[in-house]
């Protein structure tokens, strides 16, 4: 077994952080942190220089957690103008790569996903926003919460209720994916404000009044909505593992420094805090390991969804661990420097795509049926 | 808890009910407005410690954490802003003799900022330091050369929010020094830090209760896949453990007393104010991510006040040398 990536992802990776350490300066950080902007320079500028390259799943994901390893709000929203593009790629027609895949990939529309509902997140198959069918359109009443680029995206790719399911208790039946966009007619959107962290990131509540979405704009077939999105989670949830696994590396370079620093001032270090400082890293590679056998099993068309939720759900703990343990040990100094804003952020990843509690209900029920990690 | 305990519980409970409950998230965004300080003096809270020939109302400790752990369930700043005053800013002015200024901040005509980050670890010496920066205030103590100073001069405000007590003005201020003043030792202001464990276990406790409240009325509405989150085990068990974790603490807070047992307190409470409030925030799903929901704030403080008043290092070390009697803990 060989854990070193290949020459060209380690040349790779060592490009994002240059990329990184040089865009993501403190001043830019904390601007967009303080006036919850997003910062659209850094998303083209990260296009244009090519580091943003979709031709190599583990490219994405090493490029997210060096990002984030910077600063996490900067770096997912750098990363997010696409998110939900797998859904489209893999099902969307011919039509609607075209006319919404390619102008993301080429940074002239954005994208967000909708699925998050005022009255629900976890129980995805609960929501209520419903696409009647009229013509050839459907028209399109509910609304969507916590939408990430919410505000500011072209167009969403929707989870919407196109029919009752066939049985009660199958709820998950009866859902399809819409491509809605912003220019639509009955359609709008609330910026959210006041988010304890990623704050750079755009989040919006979306509100659909009667909008006619041609049916053309139907992504796969229809009733499949459901499978499609847990598939994307699949995807997706790797990805967010990069996320925690970059916030936890970063706060670990944080308290290293710190810690390496007291002792060249002669301060002495206690084994009490080295040893805070050792869990951070042990726990930090584990998170690492887990997310490449996730990835590993996902970019070679054989995905795991147990090793995946455990990969997400053990790097979002492990992102949380880390910032509040550095907070912990740098005490003072954590408070007043760009730690404190680690902290803020690393909260997000126990929240979205799944909470902590989502992946073990996914990770009990797959070893309850016998889908073991193995 | 005794009668009289109980009552002044009630008591502050229902003051909170009245003024801070509705005001909390204004609190977080604009500060703690000037008429809710004149609200804390008028209510007896600051001075509710010290002597009467000082001005104060001679609580006993316990008294006194009752209006700390009341005002940290709804309000952590404002809880630290009582507290700052009445067990750091007034002992600190009245033992270097400066009564009339004493006085005035006793009044709320005065109010004097802490520069947080010279006061314990020593670690911060930023310029712009973290500090509060109680609106309008002329005034700042900090810890320069080993000694304790009140410096006046003009405090520019950060517009960077900081992590906790955002109702402060805590951020990362300048203050530009017109004249200042000795009030001790730097030993001085470590004593009255250590000497005030109760004091801060009763912030992180009721902060906790603060945070852990909202997260039982929330998980007892919100329902996913058919159930309030209250019907399911790990939701259930955790907030019950929780909440049993923090009656044991809040009993010991309000029957035992001396400096080991504050320290012992002291060093649970902000450990489990940590773990509660994430907790809290955890169960309230995306909506405990926004400021609006107000349990954000309180896991945001019990971090940012667990690095104020706790000093991990400092704390522990004389923890373990009061249960081992002898100098340990140091390597
Ligand atoms: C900043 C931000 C950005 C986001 N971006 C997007 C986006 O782009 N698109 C999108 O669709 N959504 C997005 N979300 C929404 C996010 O995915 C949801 O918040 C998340 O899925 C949780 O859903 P909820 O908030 O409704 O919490 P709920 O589902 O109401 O859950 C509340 C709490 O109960 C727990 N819980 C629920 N059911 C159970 C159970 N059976 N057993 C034990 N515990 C349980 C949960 O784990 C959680 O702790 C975003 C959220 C935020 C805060």
């Amino acid at each position: 077994m060989d854990f070193d990536l290949p020459a060209d992802l380690e040349e790779y990776r060592k490009q994002v952080r240059e990329f990184s350490l040089r865009e993501f300066t403190e001043e830019t950080a904390m601007m967009h942190d303080i006036k919850e902007k997003y910062p659209d320079e850094l998303r083209k500028k990260a296009l244009e220089s090519g580091i943003i390259d979709f031709s190599n799943p583990w490219k994405t994901m090493l490029g997210i957690e060096e990002m984030c390893r910077v600063d996490p709000g900067l770096g997912i929203s750098a990363t997010v103008p696409y998110f939900g593009a797998e859904i489209l790629m893999l099902h969307g027609s011919d039509y609607l790569r075209e006319k919404y895949l390619s102008k993301v990939a080429t940074g002239k529309m954005m994208m967000g996903l909708g699925v998050t509902e005022p009255g629900g997140g976890s129980d995805v198959a609960g929501l209520k926003t419903s696409a009647k069918k009229s013509g050839n359109h459907y028209i399109l009443n509910g609304s969507k919460m916590f939408i990430t680029n919410g505000g500011i995206a072209d167009f969403f790719v929707t989870l919407v209720r196109t029919a009752e399911p066939d049985v009660p208790s199958k709820r998950h039946r009866g859902l399809s994916v819409l491509v809605v966009e912003r220019n639509f007619k009955g359609f709008s959107s609330n910026k959210l404000t006041g988010k304890l962290g990623v704050r750079a990131t755009n989040t919006a509540e979306l509100i659909f009044d009667n909008v006619e979405i041609p049916q053309e704009n139907l992504v796969g077939e229809e009733g499949k909505g459901f499978y499609y999105v847990m598939e994307f989670f699949n995807i997706s949830r790797v990805f967010v593992a990069a996320q925690s696994v970059g916030i936890a590396q970063g706060a670990l370079d944080m308290v290293t420094e710190y810690l390496s620093s007291q002792e060249k001032k002669g301060v002495p270090v206690s084994e009490e805090l080295k040893f805070k400082l050792s869990e951070m890293a042990t726990r930090t590679e584990a998170s690492r390991l887990l997310m490449y056998k996730a990835a590993s099993y996902l970019f070679n068309y054989k995905p795991n969804p147990t090793i995946t939720s455990m990969a997400k759900g053990y790097a979002s703990e492990t992102a949380a661990f880390c910032a509040e343990t550095a907070m912990e040990v740098t005490g003072m100094t954590g408070l007043s420097t760009k730690l404190e804003r680690f902290f803020r952020d690393s909260k997000i990843m126990e929240i979205w795509e799944g909470t902590s509690e989502v992946e073990k209900i996914v990770i009990s029920r797959m070893m309850m049926r016998g889908d073991s990690s193995e | 808890m005794n009668e009289q305990l109980q009552m002044m519980m009630d008591n502050v409970k229902q003051f909170c009910e009245q003024a801070i409950k509705d005001q909390a998230i204004t609190f977080e965004r604009e500060g703690i407005p000037e008429s809710m300080f004149q609200a804390f003096r008028d209510q007896g809270f600051i001075g509710a410690n010290l002597p009467s020939s000082m001005g104060g109302a001679e609580l006993d400790r316990q008294g006194y954490d009752a209006i700390l752990f009341r005002l940290a369930e709804y309000s952590p700043s404002a809880a630290f802003y009582v507290y700052m005053n009445n067990s750091i800013i007034l002992p600190l002015l009245s033992g270097a003799g400066m009564n009339d200024l004493a006085g005035e901040v006793m009044k709320g005509t005065v109010r004097i900022g802490l520069a947080s980050s010279n006061l314990l670890e020593g670690t911060g010496d930023h310029d712009p330091f973290l500090s509060t920066a109680v609106f309008p205030s002329e005034h700042m103590i900090k810890v320069e050369n080993g000694k304790v100073l009140l410096v006046r001069g003009k405090f520019q405000h950060a517009d960077r929010k900081s992590l906790g007590l955002r109702g402060l003005g805590v951020g990362m201020n300048s203050f530009e020094a017109e004249e200042s003043k000795e009030l001790g030792r730097k030993e001085s202001l470590e004593k009255l830090m250590l000497g005030s464990s109760w004091e801060q276990s009763a912030i992180f406790l009721g902060l906790s209760k603060g945070a852990l409240d909202k997260a039982i009325e929330y998980t007892k509405v919100r329902k996913t896949f058919n159930y309030p989150l209250k019907d399911y085990s790990p939701v259930a068990f955790r907030l019950s453990e929780l909440m049993s974790d923090l009656e044991f603490m809040t009993h010991f807070l309000f029957s035992e007393e001396g400096e080991q047992k504050g320290l012992m307190l002291k060093a649970r409470s902000s450990d489990f104010s940590r773990k509660a409030t994430k907790h809290a925030l955890q169960y309230h799903g995306g909506y405990g991510y926004l400021e609006d929901f107000g349990v954000e704030k309180f896991y945001r403080d019990s971090v940012a006040l667990s690095s104020l008043m706790f000093r991990p290092e400092g704390d522990k070390k004389a923890l373990a040398e009061s249960i081992y009697g002898s100098k340990s803990g140091y390597l």
